[in-house]
């Protein structure tokens, strides 16, 4: 499709937008309700702004009538358990009631803690109760759910007309991979997961602020960021001063790196541009033994985390961290989100959600002055071909990612209302509603789609997230550093999809990166004893059947 | 009919240990002689996981079982001591006539009755590093922040305080009733040779308490050993998995990851063997004491 077709496309398809919005304001009501039987305050929506925004959505999105599939009928849907105003299960309740009306059933919600979902959702099949109908989980689950064959492909379905209308095709190619197993689609549009830097435009740009780093460092302040050294510098320079003007020291960085929660994801990140080298061939992204491989020899699954581009990640990111609060080191995701919002920190580097929190006035001061990039290169990078580090202020190593959940919702291959529980799937891939649900920020829900991107990646303008109170600026710095990630980036960080990933992540990594981070162990102690902490969950779960998985997850080919 | 009828009365109480005591009790020691995970067939093993454990199979043993033991038999003594202490203390305080003594009384048993996981989250604000109260009081006092959540011996003395906190006013009332449960001419009659209270009390009163102070002390060290809200709550086990209890660590075994139902059972068996030694050592000493 060339610029001129795809812009045609994107105009007929806002025209089409803003036509189902006039027309929907010609309607009070879906299915006999109203916008407040729909989404009653407080109970659904906090305010009548909220409940508006989604009534509009809602009618635009020409949901059909689907009381044919399952009318009286109760479908079951497990999700991360965060509250029904919290991030991703808050989607599930604020929807319940439009897919309650739609359909006639009845919807039970059953949240399981970030911490459980290695344990609920595993052990209610391995027992054989088949409690969920479909269910939220994370992407990197996959390799449990599809080799157990707990979770169901939902191609079938896709495209009938009997259901919310929706297609992979929307879906940045990065995200549509993580739906995806086998050629087949087994998960439905929901939540893009990827990290980006965020800083303060307003600071860095300031010349006065340039000028007083170059009088105390000697050399300009490297703004844009391009690489993590750069933000070090940056971060170093910030940190303990009073920038913000509160009368306190403030920080250059804010991370969240407690035990138990969600740190790891920052490791990863990083690491990517010190340890994932491209393929030199015409396909940067091929992947061989020693490119674009993160986790594991591809040949035998032996660890590669403690290789020396790993460790000297894992340095740097002390050393990062060292220009942020000490107090960060038992922060969890929402309090490093709050800091930075709150006006107290330089820069972090997180999900998309800190770009449309930080619109929201009830948790950021920042609204208008949000910094946004892709997450930094580094100029200093391992190459295990060589065996040697490399060193290249000029083309730095720039890996993408899509780190994170990206959170969706699964089939399970045990339900009795299959057509019930993919209309709701397909409720919320439907772009009219997932682009409302990721503007509101307290979902958690990231923008992964081409309808949520700004041109020549997407079909979305600055209108469309102007029209829900966003800041312009800040929404053109944000989505299009998202869109660069997912669609510009050479390489990427190989995304971990094979069973027991939560015990290699989870239950082993981010335990030794908290010995790491908080001085019990040196960063290649920490790294070394994860490698062997994997080496044995590998061996307990089956190598050959583990190497097998995760050179079909990677596509890798020996000997290829 | 009548003899019939005994064993009628009896049959609810015999199934109901039966099912819920001793078959699971015979399930998890076969489960701990087996290799097995949840969703997949075990194979009877014999003694190899204990073997394994314990590092008699010529491997090096669980390190992780006897570092999650190490700080469990730190919370065990440390705890146990503390709220021993701390519960004796208050109850002698209260043992006094005081202003107040029924509503301070009510108020002080009032942790108790919170459940541990809730009393964690409490921990969570009260120790919170920038803006809980303890640091706030901390820096008041013009003393640094502590890092309770961050650095190691924080952590694990805040999992301590917390344990402490909520367990304290279980000995409290124990103590207190056996407290007034001892004759006021005892201490009459004591007066005469001394004013001392110290001496009233290491002479009468511990003496007369000490069997109360013995069931506490062993109900509080059985159950300590089981500790696991709390460092799931407050710590989660972090910094790294230094506040890691062992019965956290078992749960890990089995209820997480790849679900090793057979390594942990073998690891619960270890510590009720643990549990069952204090406790014979305990009736074994009160038998001799009292026969």
């Amino acid at each position: 499709m060339n610029v001129r077709t795809s812009r045609i496309v994107a105009l007929l398809t806002i025209l089409a937008l803003l036509l189902s919005g006039v027309s929907a304001f010609a309607q009070d009501t879906f299915m006999g309700k109203t916008a407040a039987e729909l989404f009653p305050i407080p109970d659904v929506a906090a305010n009548e702004q909220e409940q508006q925004l989604a009534f509009q959505a809602l009618l635009a999105a020409g949901l059909p009538d689907g009381t044919a599939l399952g009318a009286g009928q109760t479908m079951t849907f497990g999700v991360l358990g965060q509250g029904s105003r919290g991030g991703i299960s808050g989607t599930i309740y604020f929807w319940r009631n439009v897919f309650e009306a739609a359909t006639g059933a009845e919807m039970e919600i059953v949240e399981v803690p970030y911490n459980e979902l290695g344990t609920t959702i595993p052990a209610d099949f391995l027992t054989g109760q088949y409690t969920y109908d479909a269910f939220i989980g994370a992407a990197w689950q996959y390799g449990d759910w599809v080799s157990n064959e707990w979770i169901q492909p939902i191609d079938q379905w896709i495209g009938d007309p009997r259901f919310p209308s929706w297609t992979p095709d929307d879906t940045a190619p990065a995200f549509r991979a993580l739906l995806q197993w086998g050629g087949q689609t087994y998960g439905s549009q929901m939540d893009g997961d990827a990290q980006l830097l965020y800083y303060r435009q307003d600071i860095l740009s300031d010349p006065e602020w340039q000028a007083a780093y170059e009088a105390e460092v000697g050399s300009p302040m490297p703004f844009p960021i391009r690489t993590w050294q750069d933000l070090l510098a940056i971060t170093t320079f910030f940190n303990g001063k009073d920038w913000n003007e509160d009368g306190d020291p403030d920080d250059g960085i804010s991370l969240h790196l407690a035990a138990g929660g969600q740190g790891h994801f920052h490791y990863a990140t990083l690491a990517a541009s010190f340890a994932v080298t491209p393929s030199a061939g015409d396909d940067a992204r091929a992947v061989s033994k020693y490119d674009n491989v993160f986790w594991f020899d591809p040949d035998d699954m032996t660890p590669l985390i403690n290789q020396p581009g790993h460790v000297r990640a894992l340095e740097f990111l002390q050393e990062l961290a060292a220009t942020g609060q000490e107090a960060q080191f038992g922060w969890q995701l929402g309090e490093a989100w709050d800091n930075f919002l709150g006006g107290n920190a330089i820069a972090t580097f997180s999900w998309g959600d800190v770009g449309s929190l930080s619109q929201n006035p009830d948790r950021s001061v920042i609204t208008g002055n949000l910094g946004a990039d892709v997450i930094p290169c580094s100029s200093e990078w391992y190459d295990r071909e060589t065996g040697a580090f490399v060193t290249d202020t000029e083309n730095p190593n720039c890996v993408g990612n899509t780190t994170g959940g990206s959170w969706h919702p699964t089939m399970s291959a045990f339900t009795d209302v299959p057509e019930l529980t993919y209309y709701f799937m397909a409720m919320l891939a439907n772009p009219v509603i997932n682009f409302y649900n990721a503007t509101t920020g307290w979902q958690g829900i990231d923008p992964c789609c081409t309808y949520q991107l700004y041109e020549p990646r997407g079909t979305a303008v600055s209108e469309d997230y102007t029209a829900v109170g966003f800041n312009a600026d800040d929404m053109e710095r944000y989505i299009n550093s998202y869109g660069s990630n997912v669609y510009d980036k050479t390489t990427y960080l190989t995304y971990l999809r094979i069973p027991g990933t939560l015990e290699y992540i989870q239950e082993t990594l981010d335990i030794r990166l908290s010995e790491a981070m908080t001085g019990q162990l040196s960063a290649q102690a920490a790294l070394d004893a994860t490698a062997a902490d994997w080496e044995a969950v590998t061996d307990g779960l089956d190598r050959a059947n583990q190497l097998a998985i995760y050179q079909a997850a990677i596509g890798y080919t020996p000997g290829g | 009919m009548k003899s019939r009828a005994k064993y009628y009365f009896l049959m609810p109480g015999v199934i109901w240990v039966l099912l819920f005591t001793l078959f699971p009790l015979v399930y998890s020691l076969y489960l701990s002689m087996t290799d097995f995970r949840m969703g997949r067939d075990p194979s009877f093993i014999g003694l190899q996981n204990y073997a394994e454990i314990l590092g008699l199979d010529g491997g090096g043993g669980d390190t992780k079982a006897l570092e999650t033991a190490g700080f469990t038999l730190f919370i065990v003594l440390g705890s146990t001591a503390l709220t021993l202490f701390l519960g004796t203390f208050m109850a002698w305080i209260f043992n006094h006539d005081l202003p107040f003594l029924r509503e301070m009384r009510a108020v002080i048993t009032m942790p108790l009755f919170a459940a541990p996981v809730a009393v964690g989250f409490l921990g969570v604000v009260i120790f919170n590093e920038t803006n809980g109260p303890i640091n706030n009081i901390f820096q008041g006092l013009g003393m640094g922040r502590v890092n309770w959540f961050i650095e190691p011996w924080p952590a694990r003395f805040a999992i301590m305080i917390t344990d402490v906190w909520q367990w304290a006013p279980f000995v409290f009332i124990v103590v207190l009733a056996a407290m007034q449960g001892i004759p006021d001419d005892l201490y009459e009659s004591a007066r005469l040779d001394t004013k001392s209270n110290w001496v009233l009390f290491r002479k009468i009163t511990l003496p007369m308490i000490a069997p109360a102070l013995g069931t506490v002390f062993l109900l509080r060290l059985v159950e300590t050993i089981k500790i696991l809200d709390i460092p799931t709550t407050l710590t989660r086990g972090g910094p790294g998995s230094v506040t890691q209890s062992y019965a956290f660590y078992i749960r890990e075994v089995g209820l997480r990851g790849s679900f090793q139902l057979g390594d942990a059972s073998a690891l619960s068996y270890l510590v009720l063997i643990v549990a069952i030694i204090i406790s014979s050592i305990y009736f074994w000493r009160m038998r001799a004491r009292y026969e």
